[in-house]
């Protein structure tokens, strides 16, 4: 089970280096993979078995008058089969399991460190590296990790086989000793060119991966105003481009399986003359030649088993570098101190912008992005000298500010869910609240109009909803934490005027006597503010009531009116 | 408007479509196979050369000819080596081949599905097709498909060697097999739906892990790093539910194989030892009998090895091929619309069938007019919009330019006659050339920089690689004001005689939105537009309005008609108006 894995601290030393993270993967897991250790070696040594039970069928059961001894023989190597048989399933299933354990735990470190960074990560990774190491790099790594079983195996199994040659003579023993140093010198190389011409084929395949999302995105573009054609040749155009890439790899690759039968079968072959000399001066039997001859046989698969595993190995340590490249982000520097006592102003100096306790401020700004990142600054998403009550928010325990400052964002991301899920964040608020809540972000149309009201399932990111119901369940959500501060970008800004009126005059009922900060142009809004402040270029330019600003300050009126001026002149 | 789900092809078709596949690389796959046949023989020979060795052995031939069949043994193992090579080096190249092939027919398909579909199909699911299926079915087709091959070719070779040695052994190999057959069958009946669900629920993680670091930021504003790791877990607890399934249909299937290739030695053994007893048969056949029969399990494992893989592969190929289940744009009709005259008339319009949202709308729009279409929230506006920009036919009714059905219209020639501007835009990933040719490919540099200053859109001037600059991802971000001027570039290039603006400038703030109305308004010049407005001093300005309520057109006639007849418009055009109003006030009375 997931829950008592116990999961990568984070200033645990795993994610130092891509051997050790896929070290920790495998002693985490320590009880499985020495079981499939046991049963990967059990196996593969097993494989010597029917050589040796058949060798003996031969010398013992062939032959008049020995059918007795041959039918006893024959039912030891069906026992034989179904012993390995079990064995195989049993170590199949072990392998199983510490595969998908290694997957799902590098999951979920990665989500936690996703959550833990929080606003922070991205600003350190793109969430496009997390999502590719989501849909194939945790496969790979755990893929990686069959080597404790198999791999293992044909480490011991080899021995084994050389062993086992030692009892019938030691110069096929020495033979096949030799053997394994040979391999290595072949293969290695190999796999360190496979490791370079697969990096550049990955590349080329992301590149074209975000070709098809991009065109899948741009269809509506495609269809309305057309291109198909063009993106159908340059999709073309890159997938062939891949396609070459992948001839490259697979002239390198094909000798890797190639090798890993071919060179156990010429051993065979060296090993088989050897001791066919042998047999025909009588050193050893004709049974003994047989028994050889299957022993070095086995070896195929323990060889190319181990090829194999080194294959995925060399993978899954670039694999498993993105990996720690997230983990190992660490998250900003945390304070430990205390919060305000109570309700207090929030300031920042670097715009001018103060947001009195309990009241409704309004932040107009010419450039948006100015206003965003005065609540970014406010709501501690980025270092700043911005101050709660006179202490600065930098020496403020995080959690505190989060746990009364909510920054809700215009683009803030709907996780799938239950709409009930969805709009009740981490709480799970009450029928009532709910319900409440609806109607101040004038969102119980939304809410009516799906299938199973509150228990319908909402796409990822809301996709299923429209830009302005989309706005109105975020306002639901940010409205149902009941924050003490709510710093609010742009809330109503893809809502009809209509709605934008009846959520402005019953938003600013709702948050009464509580602080809100909300950033917008709406005349709508900001005729509801106690304050409003007006920004250019970063800076507080004016500060009063919407009314004030509309007559003392031209540039405030030009950018709230939007065009307005030109309609009242018209009609007036 | 609800997601559709993509539809997945029945076994049947995605059997048809994977044979088209292969048949298409039909030489290639051939050569495949033939070298892998020789490269099986050349292995087969191995273990007859043992027998001949041992038959000279108990003859007490000579050390010489021993010599010479061992010799051939290691030649045989070196042509084995170097023709496995090839094999797979061919093999490799048909998967690349045939992965490509696929991607870029799914690619086909895509574009080809009508915007009508498009509207309604979750993207996510198609992207997850296009990504993850394409690969998938890549990767097993370049690394599975080989194998499995190799371990089929080698399989039937080394029977047929048996029944060579002695037809009466063959035949023992042949029935101790058949078990394998009747487990496979039972595992085939069961695994493609296991696969199926698998496969979902992978996406379902994928989509939990992707989703929390892309939402990280609100993660934290919200406090749902929990909720996030609950998610996870129960994400993971699926996946590891699906998968444990599968394993158990594998469980059942693998030792029943395991098994099943020690019977046809059994056989061999019994049956060939009375026949030898018998002096019927040589001991070297006996041996070369039950040495081929070991090779078995080799084939044999490889193909249990794979058939994780194959059967992810047949449920990601039946997603891919579940695209050709959707209408596709036919060949439209060849009509050229006579003129730039756009007519609705009686339609009716459902999302879900019996939910009507449009109810017999009749509405003309003469070549040249400004008109306004305005109401509620939810009144069917930007439903009406779809329809006259052909996105989709009218349930009941006819959207016309023309006398043409304009949902008819091939994208290249609707382009000249209608475009919807929205809020929504897409910047591809490419250059910004690229972005604007898809308008018109045959546009020159002039054309473009003549197009560009049209909307305004100066900042080309200050990148340094012009028109090659690439966009997106990597590449240089444009911000949404700059996004929209390159999308009405777009609309500049295509010069179609009517725009339909959804809204176009909403989501933007005041700044860029002014802008973008700046070059709006160079845009619109001389065009026919039907403006769907939330804000009413868009319809103040136009020529004609059109009141929309509940799925009804109410009132049509100029702002001031309008207003003269104190209705519905004349209702919203006071509230909105009289907000706006206050502060202007003091300046204006």
């Amino acid at each position: 089970m997931v829950d008592h894995s116990g999961y990568r601290d984070p200033d645990s030393t795993e994610i130092r280096s891509a051997t050790r993270y896929l070290w920790w993967l495998i002693t985490s897991q320590g009880r499985q993979v020495a079981l499939a250790a046991v049963l990967g070696t059990v196996w593969m040594v097993g494989l010597t078995l029917p050589p040796y039970v058949l060798s003996k069928a031969i010398d013992d059961g062939m032959g008049p008058g020995r059918f007795g001894s041959l039918l006893t023989w024959v039912l030891i190597l069906l026992a034989v089969g179904v012993f390995d048989a079990g064995v195989s399933i049993w170590r199949h299933r072990t392998l199983t399991k510490v595969r998908m354990d290694a997957a799902f735990r590098t999951v979920r470190a990665l989500v936690e460190q996703s959550t833990r960074l929080g606003g922070a990560l991205d600003r350190k990774v793109t969430a496009g590296e997390v999502a590719t190491i989501g849909i194939g790099d945790v496969w790979v790594i755990s893929m990686s990790l069959t080597v404790v079983g198999p791999g293992v195996g044909a480490v011991v199994a080899y021995f084994v086989v050389a062993g086992l040659l030692l009892s019938i003579s030691s110069v096929l023993a020495v033979i096949v000793l030799l053997g394994a140093p040979l391999v290595a010198v072949l293969v290695g190389p190999l796999l360190g060119r496979l490791r370079t011409v697969g990096t550049v084929y990955r590349e080329q395949q992301g590149d074209l991966t975000t070709r098809m999302v991009d065109i899948v995105e741009g269809l509506r573009v495609l269809n309305g105003i057309g291109g198909k054609d063009m993106y159908a040749q340059r999709y073309r155009h890159d997938s062939q481009r891949l396609r070459a890439e992948g001839f490259r790899v697979g002239a390198v690759s094909s000798w890797i399986p190639a090798l890993g039968v071919g060179l156990p079968l010429v051993f065979l072959a060296v090993v088989t003359w050897v001791a066919a000399r042998m047999a025909a001066a009588h050193t050893i039997s004709i049974g003994d030649l047989v028994a050889v001859y299957g022993f070095v046989a086995v070896l195929v698969v323990p060889v190319a088993e181990f090829i194999e595993n080194c294959s995925y190995l060399s993978q899954s340590v670039v694999s498993a570098r993105r990996v720690i490249a997230v983990l190992g982000v660490r998250p900003d520097k945390q304070a430990g101190g205390a919060a305000p006592d109570g309700p207090a102003e929030l300031c920042d100096p670097c715009s001018g912008v103060d947001v009195a306790a309990g009241r409704l401020t309004a932040l107009a700004a010419n450039r948006p992005e100015d206003a965003a990142e005065v609540v970014d600054r406010l709501g501690a998403f980025q270092a700043s000298d911005a101050t709660w009550g006179g202490i600065p928010l930098r020496d403020i325990d995080i959690s505190h500010i989060r746990d009364r400052i909510l920054v809700a964002d215009n683009e803030a991301d709907i996780f799938t869910g239950t709409v009930r899920e969805v709009i009740g964040g981490r709480f799970d608020p009450a029928d009532p609240a709910i319900e409440r809540a609806l109607h101040v972000a004038a969102a119980e149309d939304i809410v009516d109009g799906l299938p199973a009201r509150l228990a319908s399932t909402v796409a990822p990111q809301a996709r299923d909803l429209s830009g302005g119901q989309r706005q109105r369940i975020r306002l639901v959500r940010a409205l149902l934490a009941e924050p003490e501060v709510l710093l609010a970008t742009e809330p109503t800004s893809a809502v009809d005027a209509h709605t934008e009126a009846t959520i402005a005059a019953r938003l600013t009922a709702e948050r009464a006597g509580r602080t809100t900060l909300l950033t917008t142009t709406s005349p709508l809004l900001l005729d509801r503010a106690d304050v409003v402040h007006y920004l250019v270029a970063g800076k507080v330019a004016a500060t009063g009531t919407h009314r004030d600003l509309l007559v003392s300050d031209p540039g405030y009126r030009a950018l709230v009116s939007r065009g307005l001026d030109d309609d009242t002149a018209a009609t007036g | 408007m609800t997601d559709q789900h993509l539809p997945v092809a029945a076994p049947g078709d995605a059997r048809r479509a994977a044979v088209r596949v292969v048949r298409q690389d039909g030489r290639v796959f051939g050569v495949t196979v033939g070298l892998n046949a020789l490269a099986t023989v050349a292995g087969l020979v191995g273990p007859w050369l043992l027998g001949q060795i041992i038959n000279t052995v108990e003859n007490g031939g000579a050390v010489g000819t021993i010599d010479r069949l061992a010799l051939l043994i290691l030649l045989c193992a070196l042509v084995q080596l170097v023709l496995t090579r090839y094999a797979r080096y061919i093999g490799a190249r048909f998967g690349e081949q045939a992965s490509a092939r696929i991607r870029e027919l799914f690619l086909g398909r895509v574009l080809r599905l009508p915007a009508s579909v498009v509207e309604r199909i979750s993207t996510g699911d198609l992207t997850t097709r296009g990504t993850g299926d394409v690969t998938t079915v890549a990767s097993t087709l370049r690394g599975a498909i080989p194998d499995v091959l190799v371990g089929a070719v080698q399989s039937v070779f080394i029977l047929a060697a048996v029944f060579v040695v002695n037809p009466l052994l063959g035949a023992c190999g042949v029935v101790g097999l058949l078990g394998i057959w009747f487990a496979n069958r039972w595992y085939l009946r069961r695994a493609r739906s296991a696969y199926l669900d698998l496969g979902a629920a992978n996406s379902v993680l994928a989509e939990v892990l992707v989703s929390t670091a892309h939402g990280a930021r609100t993660v934290e504003a919200l406090g749902l790093q929990e909720r996030r790791i609950q998610a996870t877990v129960d994400a993971i607890e699926q996946c590891r539910r699906h998968r444990m399934r599968a394993l158990s249909l594998r469980t059942v299937l693998f030792p029943t194989i395991d098994i099943s290739y020690f019977l046809p030695l059994v056989g061999v053994l019994l049956v060939g030892g009375a026949l030898y007893d018998n002096g019927a048969i040589s001991l070297g056949a006996v041996v070369t009998s039950a040495l081929y029969l070991r090779q078995l399990s080799g084939p044999l494992e490889i193909i249990e090895l794979w058939i994780d893989l194959l059967q992810s592969c047949a449920a990601s190929f039946a997603r891919l091929e579940g695209l050709t289940q959707l209408r596709v744009t036919e060949p439209a009709v060849d009509v050229a619309p006579a003129d730039d005259r756009i007519e609705v008339s009686g339609v009716h319009y459902a999302y879900t069938s019996g939910r009507d949202v449009l109810h017999g709308v009749d509405l003309d729009i003469r070549p040249g007019e400004r008109l306004a279409i305005v109401g509620p929230s939810g009144a069917g506006k930007s439903t009406l919009g779809r329809l006259l920009a052909g996105i989709d036919h009218p349930r009941v009714g006819a959207v016309t330019v023309g006398g043409v059905a304009v949902a008819d219209l091939p994208p290249d020639q609707l382009r000249r006659q209608i475009v919807l501007v929205t809020q929504e835009y897409h910047v591809f990933h490419d250059s910004i050339r690229h972005n604007l040719l898809v308008a018109k490919p045959s546009a020159t540099d002039a054309e473009l920089h003549a197009a560009l200053d049209a909307v305004g859109a100066r900042w080309l001037a200050e990148l340094p690689d012009g028109l090659d600059t690439e966009l997106g991802g990597k590449g240089y971000r444009l911000d949404s004001g700059r996004a929209q001027q390159l999308a009405l570039c777009r609309v500049v290039l295509a010069d179609p005689h009517t725009l339909v603006l959804d809204e176009a400038t909403a989501m933007l703030d005041p700044t860029t939105a002014r802008n973008t109305e700046r070059a709006l308004s160079a845009v619109l010049a001389g065009r026919t537009v039907v403006a769907i407005a939330h804000r009413l001093h868009t319809a103040h300005d136009a020529h004609r309005v059109a009141v929309l309520a509940d799925g009804r057109l109410t009132e049509t006639g100029t702002h001031d008609e309008l207003l003269a007849v104190d209705g519905a418009y004349a209702d919203l055009w006071r509230s909105w108006h009289s907000e706006g109003r206050h502060g202007s006030r003091p300046t204006t009375g």
